[in-house]
């Protein structure tokens, strides 16, 4: 019986040498790749939080929704909003931006659980596209389409490589918080209601109830990452709850590679760089990007994160989490 | 424990059960027979409010109705379920199939933990840590027969549990059902294999055409061969 609560612990437990390695090539990046790296590994971690929150939702709870930048959008905005129309200090602003994503996420998630797969996923579509519009039309709260700007000085004043530093902590607790979420009781409940939620019901689990706290935490955490795109660029536009920032958290979930707890973090990478590098290339970007991930998909069904596990396999060496 | 009267039952506008009459006592392993499709596991549907809509007569365990209620509050309530086609959590390793149930705390209940389920089923703690759903048909009856144990029912039903099972491993799940009435939980199983009821049921229930047509004993079921040869046989 020892043996089996050990086999358990090792399984749940942060591995801290993997956080470090991440740690230490993000900062390896940061401080030798100068100010531009450093502005690109921030908004790649900010990515890979936003897309490890959708994460949280597709992999383990088995939703898939299709209105997720609604709560990026809430983030930044609960920040802005915060600052600009209630004139709270920047310092207790940034609570705002992920509270009221959360509160969103709990109204919107109410609605949403009412209904399951396609129909769930129409519903959180129309939820985003409800957010977006809100933010979009409604001039006199939310500046509208031209959004908000010059409110803070962007990065907080802070230099490109030490707000990397930054984002790179909080990016880092976050999904330390998210880990230990997956790996708790609350998280074995939500990943079997995922799987089968007649099973889990018969098991005496409230389905409805533990997708709403996946969605909710799942909408907190897209809230964080929210509010710190906005510190990043000392802005926020409605975009930022668009379709176009919910697709891009959705290719990164399937290009980094579901059922797995890095996938966020390497489709974040694998589509940021692209998204980056293959412009300045051939003009006709999206294209490129396009085949590409359509190769990735052919080649690897479970995404860059099955491919690099098989790869381990392949080799020999042992799968990490 | 579990009283059952007059209770119809339908899917959407398709009538299954059209007056099934039951009822368990503390203790008692209750076996359902009948043909294919009279409506045996539309019963165990409706006692656990799974998909199928009541649309008269009582459902109560311990004088409380359950007509109406969410599943997962009947089964708070004590009453375990396991299907016909087991569901196992199949991603999830046999470990962490047994961590999902919600138990709750009941006095006088047997308290099931999951060294006291290992006992019960020694396959399950060998295999403790792998995938429940590359493991064989029977083993995964045993973990879904596990996995209702935790969440400590009072009563449990079992779909058909050892359908589409090798005959040796099936022998098995009726030696585990026998211990488990050893251990005083009461049972309602819906059976075709008329030797299994020898082994295990207190009372036989026959059920035809979603109506309940004879109830009695297993000795007198037994003593009966007329029984089973009008609502059994193949006509």
């Amino acid at each position: 019986m020892n043996s089996m609560k050990s086999d358990m612990k090792k399984k749940s437990e942060i591995d801290f040498r993997i956080v470090a390695l991440g740690a230490a090539v993000a900062l390896l990046v940061i401080f030798a790749g100068g100010a531009g790296m450093s502005l690109l590994a921030t908004e790649i971690l900010i990515m890979a939080l936003f897309a490890s929150s959708l994460n949280l939702l597709m992999s383990y709870g088995h939703m898939v929704s299709f209105g997720h930048a609604a709560y990026f959008g809430l983030g930044a905005y609960g920040f802005t909003l915060a600052i600009v129309r209630a004139d709270i200090p920047v310092g207790l602003a940034v609570f705002a931006g992920p509270i009221v994503a959360m509160i969103g996420g709990l109204i919107f998630g109410a609605l949403c659980v009412r209904l399951t797969e396609i129909y769930f996923a129409m519903l959180t579509l129309a939820c985003g596209q409800i957010t977006f519009t809100v933010l979009f039309q409604w001039y006199d709260f939310t500046g509208g389409d031209t959004g908000i700007t010059d409110f803070m000085t962007p990065r907080f004043g802070l230099s490109e490589q030490y707000f990397a530093v930054f984002t790179l902590t909080i990016v880092i607790l976050c999904l330390m918080f998210m880990w230990r979420v997956i790996h708790s009781p609350l998280g074995l409940a939500i990943r079997s209601v995922g799987q089968d939620r007649y099973r889990a019901e018969a098991s005496g689990l409230n389905p409805r109830q533990l997708q709403l706290i996946a969605f909710t935490i799942s909408a907190f955490l897209a809230g964080i990452a929210g509010t710190l795109f906005a510190v990043f660029h000392g802005n926020a536009f409605p975009d930022y709850a668009g379709l176009g920032f919910t697709l891009d958290s959705l290719i990164m979930v399937v290009l980094g590679g579901m059922k797995s707890f890095a996938g966020g973090i390497y489709g974040a990478i694998a589509y940021t760089l692209l998204k980056t590098y293959v412009p300045l290339v051939i003009q006709e970007w999206e294209l490129v990007v396009g085949l590409i991930l359509l190769f990735i998909v052919l080649a690897t069904p479970f995404g860059l994160a099955g491919g690099i596990k098989r790869l381990q396999t392949m080799l020999g060496m042992g799968g990490k989490p | 424990m579990l009283r059952i009267e007059g209770l119809k039952a339908a899917y959407g506008s398709s009538e299954a059960l059209l007056g099934i009459d039951l009822k368990v006592d503390p203790g008692e392993v209750v076996c359902l027979i009948g043909r294919n499709g009279v409506g045996k596991t539309s019963t165990l549907r409706a006692i656990v409010q799974d998909l199928i809509g009541v649309t008269d007569g009582t459902v109560e365990f311990e004088g409380t109705s359950l007509v109406g209620m969410p599943p997962h509050k009947v089964n708070q309530m004590g009453v375990g379920y396991v299907p016909q086609d087991r569901r196992v959590f199949a991603s999830l390793t046999v470990a962490e199939n047994l961590r999902v149930p919600n138990p709750r705390k009941r006095d006088g209940a047997n308290r099931w933990t999951v060294e006291k389920v290992y006992d019960l089923f020694p396959q399950l703690h060998e295999y403790r840590s792998r995938v429940a759903g590359v493991m064989s048909g029977g083993e995964q009856q045993m973990l879904s027969i596990a996995r209702s144990l935790l969440t400590n029912p009072k009563l449990l039903l079992l779909d058909e549990p050892h359908e589409g099972l090798a005959p040796k491993v099936a022998e098995e799940v009726v030696d585990a059902i026998i211990d488990l009435k050893k251990e005083g939980v009461s049972m309602v199983i819906s059976e075709q294999a008329l030797h299994t009821i020898k082994k295990c049921a207190d009372r036989v229930y026959v059920i035809d055409r979603g109506m309940t047509m004879w109830d009695g004993s297993v000795d007198e079921f037994y003593a009966s061969p007329e029984v089973a040869e009008k609502y059994l046989m193949v006509q």
